[in-house]
């Protein structure tokens, strides 16, 4: 059989796909399209992408599509995409991991964009250096939180325990703590968590001590010392029964449903002041955020505003200007300010910060007032952590879990801590 | 084509001519034979050499490299299986985590697979039911809701604390202390005992009856009759689940990653060699060691493999 086109059908048809096309390219080809990754949870995309909705109205044929992953498969995801020049356009980029990354040239340098496309003026100083790795900026910060103790102000209440002050010390919080235990108004509810495996908490304390996590010329910035008298510290927290065995602390994968607070196994936990408003979320209980205890009652606080996240650029983006002003919209546009809040930490520019902060409800107010109100605990930024310590991170929490199962005294702990870090370092 | 073979000897056409055309018809008779077949493999033939032989080889390339994901490769020679035999004592301890584990759990499964197989030979009624209810946490096993649900009963509120505390008895939290954990991941494995039982169901269908009338006419116990023709005609089958389940042990990875939150945790108690690979493939930009490690592992399965073969010859029976 035959098909048979007479000419003036083959004229009607080819015209007919002829306009086809062209409805086609009014309609759906972009002038550019940009694709954004970040990790977090449902509410976070949904102000994201709400920001993304906002930019497409403002920018027609532009087009966006957004994709967020959980924080532990992020990284695989991401270093996959780079690996594969598949890198999306713009990338929700880590403190922890932006050395590694703007190093390694996965990342495109900002600097050139400044001020004209990226206006990052009345952005907090210290906290644009954040995003600089040998002095150019590959992210822009997103947010500024700081690490802090979460507290169920309702299970303090029963227990008739007053809330910690700024002048808590470690030593006064753990008699607290275990009085909390003692009382027992909860069954399996213990005063705090076991914090001995938290970097955060660790680099606080090692703060007020005068010492770093690590130095600027990637080294080990604390000795044996430090870490040893960390560890018998918590040692006695699991002796008096301050803290939750060891056994249910390593049920905590670190996030937030798993961490012991919202599994009703303390009454404070140790997480990160822009997570609260997720906290508050998952716990019945009425929560608020406390700073890190001192160490001494005349220590300095450890705290520093870390720039929670950023958004950098792909090097492999071929629309790098898109991306850029995306960025600059993201972070100084104050209708995206609105429907991001404080959901990533607190703006880094100050004029967003008011518009935020006019509109902000309750829950939302409280890591406002913390991290704005740290005063004098909050000291300088430290350099970016170097490659390596995300496996540092790890190494602490497995020693610490070692020295609270009790195979290793505090004393070893603290010399296998500081040998394993320098080794690590070592290798880079 | 057709036409000229027909046509061909009718026109006298030269010997020489002639013989091209034969050997170009077989070649030709082979493919048209065949051709379908091949069809219907291409997916297969794709997948095998574009998803499993090709990444393979750029893998054992990217062994002898440092190559970290982001930068372009560079050649570093053996240097990443000189640090895996001498400097690294987190290769040592994956290492004895997978061993402990591939050494509990095939023997504790194939033991429970095979009595299973053994109580639904006999004629049960409903037995396809039966099958397929047994089979069903061999299709979910692997999956994360399952390890999950492990998790969720092993924890220390966990449902198996609850029944235990029935008896007075406080257990721990079993899934979070590292004297414990890898015990909670052999358990998960023993259940999902589906398919290796399956497979002894098949083999006992294939032992003759009459022999077991034969032995029972002896006088021959239930338990002699199953020591003395069950077992010795069934080690082909138990060979061949063995070797498939040791294989399946040493690549084990969900469980522990799920359950560990990809830590390996506590203290590397549930540090398999897989997920310490995935560690350091993607936690900390060492695909070229990870790859290192992956080359090393596929030797080690190849040992234990190479030895089961080895050794059959001395407790494998062949029925013939």
């Amino acid at each position: 059989m035959t098909l048979r086109v007479s000419r003036r059908n083959f004229m009607a048809g080819g015209a007919t796909l002829l306009s086809l096309s062209a409805l086609g390219s009014s309609a759906f080809a972009q002038d550019a399209r940009l694709r954004l990754l970040w990790w977090g949870s449902q509410p976070r995309a949904d102000r994201t992408n709400k920001v993304s909705e906002l930019y497409k109205a403002k920018n027609p044929g532009i087009s966006i599509t957004g994709e967020f992953l959980g924080w532990g498969d992020y990284w695989p995801r991401l270093a996959t995409q780079v690996a594969g020049k598949n890198a999306p356009d713009v990338i929700q980029m880590d403190y922890r991991y932006i050395v590694e990354y703007a190093h390694r040239g996965a990342l495109a340098p900002l600097d050139s964009y400044m001020p004209s496309k990226l206006n990052l003026a009345d952005f907090d100083k210290a906290q644009i250096e954040g995003g600089s790795v040998d002095g150019h900026l590959y992210g822009v910060s997103l947010g500024a939180n700081s690490a802090a103790t979460m507290l169920n102000t309702i299970a303090f209440e029963e227990a008739g325990i007053d809330l910690p002050t700024k002048a808590t010390t470690w030593e006064e919080f753990g008699k607290m703590a275990a009085e909390l235990t003692k009382a027992g108004k909860r069954k399996g509810l213990f005063g705090m968590a076991d914090g001995s495996g938290g970097e955060p908490l660790f680099e606080n304390y090692l703060r007020q001590r005068g010492k770093a996590l690590y130095t600027a010329d990637a080294k080990v910035g604390f000795g044996v010392e430090e870490a040893t008298e960390w560890f018998d510290m918590w040692n006695k927290f699991r002796e008096n029964g301050a803290c939750v065995p060891p056994d249910i602390q390593a049920l905590d994968k670190n996030d937030i449903e798993t961490n012991t607070l919202t599994l009703g196994k303390s009454a404070a936990g140790f997480a990160h002041s822009n997570q609260f408003v997720a906290y508050q979320q998952m716990n019945k209980d009425k929560l608020t955020l406390a700073n890190h205890m001192r160490v001494t009652k005349d220590s300095k606080g450890g705290h520093y505003r870390k720039p929670s996240m950023f958004f950098s650029v792909s090097s492999q983006s071929k629309v790098v200007d898109q991306a850029v002003d995306y960025v600059n919209f993201f972070v100084t546009n104050p209708e995206a300010a609105l429907a991001l809040g404080v959901e990533r930490g607190i703006p880094e520019s100050a004029a967003m910060r008011e518009v935020v902060a006019a509109k902000l409800d309750a829950v939302g107010k409280v890591p406002l007032e913390y991290v704005s109100g740290l005063g004098d605990l909050a000291g300088k930024l430290p350099p970016p952590p170097p490659a390596g310590a995300g496996e540092g991170e790890l190494t602490l929490r497995n020693i610490s879990e070692q020295v609270g199962f009790g195979q290793l005294t505090a004393a070893d702990g603290g010399k296998q801590l500081v040998d394993e870090l320098t080794r690590i370092l070592a290798r880079g | 084509m057709n036409n000229a073979m027909r046509t061909m000897p009718a026109e006298a056409a030269t010997v020489e001519r002639y013989q091209g055309v034969v050997a170009d018809s077989r070649f030709k008779r082979l493919w048209n034979a065949n051709a379908p077949g091949y069809l219907f493999l291409l997916p297969w033939l794709l997948g095998f050499f574009g998803l499993t032989l090709g990444p393979a080889l750029i893998s054992l390339y990217l062994s002898f490299t440092d190559f970290d994901m982001l930068r372009s490769p560079g050649w570093v020679g053996a240097a990443n299986y000189v640090r895996i035999a001498t400097a690294d004592p987190k290769f040592a301890s994956a290492m004895s985590v997978t061993l402990t584990y591939v050494a509990l759990s095939v023997p504790f499964k194939l033991a429970f697979a095979l009595m299973v197989a053994l109580a639904l030979n006999r004629g049960v009624r409903g037995l396809p039911i039966y099958r397929a209810i047994f089979y069903l946490p061999s299709l979910l096993g692997a999956s994360v809701a399952i390890a999950v649900l492990w998790r969720q009963l092993f924890a220390g509120d966990g449902l198996v604390n609850a029944a235990l505390a029935q008896f007075g008895i406080q257990g721990p939290s079993w899934i979070s202390h590292p004297s414990y954990s890898i015990y909670t991941l052999v358990a998960l494995s023993v259940w999902q005992f589906g398919s290796p039982m399956i497979i002894f169901l098949a083999g006992l269908r294939q032992i003759p009856q009459d022999m077991y009338e034969a032995a029972s006419l002896d006088g021959a116990s239930k338990f002699r009759q199953f020591y003395k023709i069950t077992l010795p005609l069934l080690t082909p089958v138990i060979f061949f689940n063995a070797v498939v389940q040791t294989i399946d042990a040493f690549k084990a990875f969900t469980p522990a990653f799920i359950i560990s939150g990809g830590t390996g945790g506590p203290i590397n108690s549930t540090l398999f060699y897989t997920l310490y690979l995935y560690q350091e493939a993607f936690g900390n930009f060492r695909m070229g060691y990870a790859s290192a490690l992956a080359w090393i592992l596929v030797i080690i399965i190849a040992i234990f493999t190479a030895f089961s073969f080895l050794s059959s010859r001395y407790w494998v029976h062949y029925d013939d």
